[in-house]
């Protein structure tokens, strides 16, 4: 610096440097401040004005390390020196002095350039904050992806890196998740102690003795929601619905965009979730993936008061960012789980009814095989038996073949018992419903008849018109309905008469009919033919035509009887249709389908 | 003496019957065959069928329906090892019906009650 000595050049050199907000002060040889920078003055707790004639003496501690300012260091030289300062209030300051000492015409002059070394370390560990959260993100995000973590295990996860001391080092977190309908943002789930107690204490225990994040989150298996009971309370009572557009959450969720609040901060819901939180400040990170939100993180610091800054947000946007990704991924993964595991049941159930319907049929010939044989074996029991107890009977009392005769008669009905029981347990299920085609029934019936009606010179008409359709019905008890018809036509036909049997479809089902050539009944017996014990006939048991009015009612159907304007009777019946809302034939119209 | 008519094609149990249901008073007679005992049913007029349904040739139940064709007045108690039959409505036309047991008491009551005119045993 070839400057011209004199005290023009002192002014000139604080002009120069008083607007810096760099800390820098000027001072005489005896350290006496002329002049000091607004960064000096920020850094002294003081205004620049106020800076002047102080004795920069008062100001560094040590004060003895100046005098190598003072005299020792030569002109245009500079020293190094660390000190402590002292601001106008609160703590020591521990800076560094760069002293850079030039000659003037009123004398020597310092110009000291002031380092805060606070700021530097702080400079440092930001540094330091940043690159261990950006290499936690990739942890996370190793461990998000790698393991097969359920939905659970990775909110609890996403919560842990949120508060972790190792992570984001919020004291709480809490999500939030838009529900199923898609009508309302949720709270699900939280992390975080309870009281200021409890985190000082899970802090000390976290500091002593954790391992790395991955472990953390790995070994993390309680559910937080049973042990964090008090966070996990409050998110529980966490409900906005999307509706509310306007909502802090809400709004941040459809911007994609972090927020920070505090109270005071203006906007709807603000007031409302530092409510739930009972804290001062708190910052909101959406969870969104490419086919939409999927809800919020919030976090805040009750307990340790520290702020939120805008890096504590970036991160927490990072980390929601990853997470949402994760989040998505694992309810994907487990819709599809849900489908593989439906289909599964689907075949599995499958391979059972087949196996179920393989058993039942093993177990059927079994039974049928058991109850041929026990049948045949009751019928020279009761032969043994019976004599047995006519030879007991006829033997004296005294006589001791009468005892012998008595166990044979014991063990008989010992027998007997059995295969009652045997029986009574394979008695054979009742034919179930069939869907049968109706022409195909009556055709089989009816020929068994042709023999008969051969021998009694009797003409059988054949008027199926019922084609290929089918009813559902049990084929037995239907065959005998129409066999108690054919039989009573018969009969009333008589030698050398005639007979038709037809089928109709009609609307609601098929009419089956059988008419004859006979002398047709009284009008006035129309509605007792179907009564139990009426018959016409000096023969016959007057049952017939009760129990086939009841087979027919049984199956949903109606019989009918009238008399045909050409003369003669005829007996009908009509089998119902199925219903469409009664897939297994009519069912609701019997109840002892089965058995 | 009522006259009874015994339809069976096990002949010791024909016997059985015989024996027993003489020894309870009443007069017997016996068919091997269903189409024998139809033939006795109309040439021997008895008071009373026992008959057995499971028979080679023309089972129980076409002889009953047979015998109810030509006379429904005749009383018929059908006497089967088949508890199954029951359920058969064919049978319900009979008199009674009654599983065989060595024991004979529970037919010979059955005869005397339908003979008496009592009702039936049917369940």
């Amino acid at each position: 610096m070839a400057v011209e000595p004199g005290p023009e050049r002192c002014e000139l050199i604080a002009a120069s440097f008083l607007q810096s907000q760099r800390p820098l002060l000027l001072v005489t040889a005896d350290m006496a401040v002329i002049a000091g920078s607004e960064g000096a003055a920020r850094l002294l707790g003081c205004g620049p004005e106020a800076l002047h004639g102080r004795s920069l003496m008062d100001i560094v501690v040590p004060p003895e390390l100046l005098d190598a300012c003072r005299g020792g260091v030569p002109c245009g030289a500079s020293g190094l020196l660390h000190v402590q300062l002292r601001p106008a209030h609160g703590d020591l300051v521990p800076a560094e002095i760069r002293c850079s000492r030039f000659e003037t015409a009123a004398g020597p002059h310092c110009l000291m350039f002031l380092t805060d070394l606070r700021q530097r370390e702080h400079d440092e560990e930001l540094r330091a904050v940043r690159l261990a959260k950006l290499s936690l993100l990739n942890q996370v995000s190793e461990a998000l992806y790698g393991a097969n973590l359920s939905l659970e295990q990775i909110l609890q996860a996403v919560l842990i890196c949120v508060t972790a001391g190792e992570g984001l080092r919020f004291n709480r977190a809490f999500l939030l998740l838009v529900d199923e309908g898609g009508s309302e943002l949720r709270g699900e789930i939280a992390i975080g102690p309870g009281t200021a107690e409890e985190a000082w204490r899970i802090w000390g225990d976290l500091a002593t003795g954790q391992g790395d994040l991955f472990a953390m989150m790995t070994n993390y298996d309680r559910s937080i929601k049973q042990t964090d009971m008090a966070v996990n309370a409050i998110v529980g009572r966490m409900r906005i619905p999307l509706a509310d557009t306007d909502h802090l959450l809400v709004r941040a969720m459809h911007n994609r965009q972090g927020v920070r609040a505090m109270a005071g901060t203006p906007g709807r819901g603000v007031e409302q979730v530092l409510g739930w939180l009972g804290g001062r400040e708190f910052a909101v990170a959406p969870l969104t993936t490419r086919r939409g939100p999927l809800g919020v993180i919030i976090a805040d610091n009750p307990f340790s008061g520290v702020p939120v800054t805008d890096l504590d947000l970036e991160f927490l946007q990072m980390f929601a960012n990853q997470s949402a990704t994760a989040i998505e991924n694992s309810r994907l993964y487990r819709e599809l789980e849900r489908r593989l595991i439906d289909l599964r049941k689907a075949h599995q159930k499958q391979r059972e009814d087949q196996e179920t319907l393989l058993r039942m049929e093993r177990l059927s010939v079994m039974g049928e095989t058991s109850a041929v044989v026990a049948h045949e074996l009751r019928n020279p029991l009761v032969a043994i038996g019976g004599f047995a107890r006519a030879l007991e009977r006829s033997l004296e009392k005294s006589d001791p073949n009468r005892q012998y005769a008595s166990i044979i008669t014991e063990e008989v009905g010992r027998m007997e018992r059995i295969i009652h029981d045997l029986l009574d347990f394979i008695r054979p299920q009742k034919q179930t419903r069939a869907s049968v085609v109706v022409d195909e029934l009556v055709r089989e019936t009816a020929t068994r008849f042709l023999n008969r009606l051969e021998d009694r010179a009797i003409t059988l008409d054949w008027d199926l018109e019922a084609g290929a359709t089918r009813v559902p019905c049990h084929p037995g008890e239907i065959q005998q309905v129409l066999e108690n018809f054919l039989v009573n036509a018969m009969q009333a036909a008589g030698e050398g008469g005639f007979m038709t049997v037809s089928t109709r479809v009609l609307e609601g089902g098929v009419r089956i009919a059988v008419a004859d050539s006979g002398p047709g009944f009284a009008p006035d017996l129309a509605d007792k033919l179907f009564a139990p014990f009426f018959s016409t006939k000096p023969t016959g048991s007057g049952l017939g035509l009760t129990i086939c009015a009841q087979i027919v009612k049984a199956h949903g159907g109606v019989t009918e009887a009238l008399n045909r304007p050409g003369g003669g009777a005829e007996f009908a019946f009509i089998l119902p249709f199925p219903r469409d809302d009664d897939d297994h034939g009519n069912a609701g119209a019997r109840g002892d389908d089965v058995l | 003496m009522s006259k009874v008519l015994i339809v069976d094609d096990e002949p010791h149990l024909r016997l059985l019957y015989e024996t027993e249901l003489r020894r309870a008073g009443f007069d017997t007679l016996t068919a091997g065959t269903a189409a024998q005992g139809l033939e006795y049913v109309q040439t021997m007029k008895p008071d009373l069928v026992v008959l057995d349904i499971r028979m080679p040739g023309m089972d129980g139940i076409e002889a009953l329906q047979r015998i109810l064709d030509r006379d429904n007045r005749i009383p018929v108690v059908l006497n089967t090892a088949f508890s199954s039959y029951r359920d058969n409505y064919l049978t319900w036309a009979a008199d009674a019906y009654v599983t065989k047991s060595a024991d004979v008491t529970e037919l010979v009551e059955t005869v005397r009650n339908v003979l008496d005119g009592r009702v039936a045993s049917r369940s």
